[in-house]
């Protein structure tokens, strides 16, 4: 096991000191390339309300390829598909050595409050929110409160 | 007590500084080469503090000379008589020129005093003694209107610093720009304008210049055109094994004068590479490595029609690929090797040799 790259200590230590809004990330104990991660649904979106758990892991040859990111909370998404995984361009060939996990939580935070059924991933729920938005809407807020909020 | 313990101590110290000043004069003198355009090479010992006048004095008596008849040229320039040895980033067995000065220095002032005042200036470019071209040339990477409100204290920082991958040292190398004559190739050659940016000295006839290496002065065509000038690099680091001893430039590696992070490790590196993208995303040399070896080890090198299989900017941005392949020197044989292996089961044609200068593919040992 090689040691832990300055960039990652970096990276962590300030999303421990100066954490985004609305974002948890949390390097697990054992592996500190494995974080546990929390976003709060963003205001005016159908997810408001929700906390949604996500694991985030740095593979090792971050930062040259893109961190696997994965939805733990189960989220009514059209790019969002039932295994968590996310359909998202900077998690993949849009991805940088540039961007951050705190870039790219930021992205993910972006993507709830902006959906994208032109680019989906879970086919069924792209297609009900191009053909009835409203009851789209509608199903994602009650998987909101049914699986991301806590009593 | 103390006081004998101190006069011990600044003894010790006092002998030390004899020792490590004599040290120093001792093998900061350097063996340098000194050809002639009638085909002779004197071996002189120059010392570091000597200027180029004290050169003169000891090279014209052996060509049956007078001081002011001869001329100095090295790396492209012809050197002011003030210039210093410690100004020219001459190594060990280096080659300097000198060249009869036609016409004679004291002629020719007393034709300028008689002429017209008006007649001096003008007309053909004047080759007149300067600087070495280490010590004026700007750093290639700053633009236009960097290089003209460039302050004091910036231009040392600023001063134009090579690297090469030196196929002797086998690694990355502190490297030295010289100038030669296309046609000829001989080095007693002086250019009419300093080279501005990388493609003034990668691609071919850019400058010209003025050859005195032989007795006839070289021409680019039958109108008598100035030849133009061939720049070429060489290693810093190991005494020079002659005028053949070329090394591969790698012109994105560059001194981090803008002090810019890494774009992957986010560490502000003394040397980086620069892409060639419109953004001149910077990487540094350990994270250039890792990047090369994660694409190498997932295939995912791109054969390039022009440049061979090579890699574009981490950040995949438009028209950043890497021209020079022996950037990819920088990574350990092992890699090298299997960089070369994939490149061949790609079957990609070898990229042709000259895109950047044949002098260098010619010459490197092909490993």
């Amino acid at each position: 096991m090689s040691s832990l790259p300055r960039r990652i200590i970096k990276e962590t230590q300030r999303l421990m000191q100066e954490p985004v809004p609305g974002i948890n990330a949390i390097p697990d104990e054992n592996n500190a390339r494995y974080f546990h991660v929390i976003v709060t649904g963003p205001n005016d979106s159908p997810f408001e309300g929700g906390v949604f758990k996500l694991e985030l892991f740095l593979p090792e040859d971050y930062p040259m390829s893109a961190p696997k990111v994965r939805f733990i909370t189960k989220i009514y998404h059209p790019n969002i598909d039932r295994l968590g995984r996310i359909c998202l361009d900077v998690l993949k060939d849009k991805w940088s050595p540039a961007l951050q996990i705190r870039t790219i939580l930021l992205s993910i935070q972006a993507l709830l409050s902006a959906p994208n059924p032109d680019d989906p991933l879970a086919n069924d729920v792209a297609e009900l929110w191009k053909v009835n938005e409203a009851e789209a809407i509608r199903n994602a807020r009650e998987w909101t409160q049914k699986y991301a909020v806590e009593d | 007590m103390s006081f004998i313990l101190e006069l011990i101590t600044s003894f010790v110290r006092k002998m030390l500084e004899l020792l490590t000043f004599g040290g120093k004069t001792l093998t900061n003198t350097l063996k340098i080469y000194v050809k002639t355009n009638t085909g002779r090479t004197l071996t002189v010992n120059l010392e570091p503090q000597w200027d180029i006048k004290n050169v003169k004095e000891l090279v014209a008596p052996q060509l049956g000379l007078q001081p002011d008849e001869v001329k100095i040229i090295f790396a492209g320039k012809e050197l002011s008589d003030a210039t210093t040895i410690m100004q020219c980033d001459l190594g060990q067995q280096s080659t300097l020129h000198a060249i009869r000065m036609r016409p004679p220095t004291i002629q020719r002032e007393k034709l300028l005093s008689m002429s017209l005042e008006e007649e001096e200036p003008t007309g053909t470019p004047t080759e007149e003694a300067s600087k070495p071209l280490n010590e004026t040339l700007l750093d290639l990477q700053l633009e236009n209107d960097e290089r003209l409100n460039i302050t004091d204290e910036y231009r040392v920082r600023a001063k134009a610093h090579f690297f090469v991958h030196c196929g002797q040292c086998d690694k990355l190398c502190n490297g030295k720009l010289r100038v030669r004559c296309s046609l000829c190739k001989g080095g007693a050659f002086t250019v009419h304008r300093d080279p501005e940016c990388w493609d003034d000295v990668l691609k071919p006839r850019r400058i010209p210049g003025h050859c005195e290496s032989l007795e006839i002065a070289c021409v680019d065509n039958a109108a008598g055109d100035p030849p133009y000038a061939e720049f070429y690099f060489k290693c810093a680091e190991h005494v020079s094994g002659g005028e053949k001893d070329f090394a591969a430039p790698l012109n994105l590696i560059k001194n981090n004068i803008k002090d810019v992070p890494c774009l992957a490790c986010t560490d502000v590196s003394e040397t980086v590479l620069v892409f060639p993208c419109a953004a001149q995303h910077v990487t540094c040399i350990d994270c250039f490595r890792q990047y090369c070896r994660s694409r190498l080890g997932d295939r995912q090198f791109m054969p390039h029609p022009d440049f061979g299989y090579t890699l574009p900017c981490p950040a995949g941005c438009e028209h950043s690929f890497i021209e020079e392949i022996h950037h990819f020197k920088l990574l350990t044989r092992e890699e090298y090797d299997r960089y070369q292996r994939f490149a061949t089961e790609e079957a990609t044609p070898p990229p042709p040799c000259g895109t950047l200068g044949s002098v260098v593919c010619s010459a490197l040992p092909q490993s």
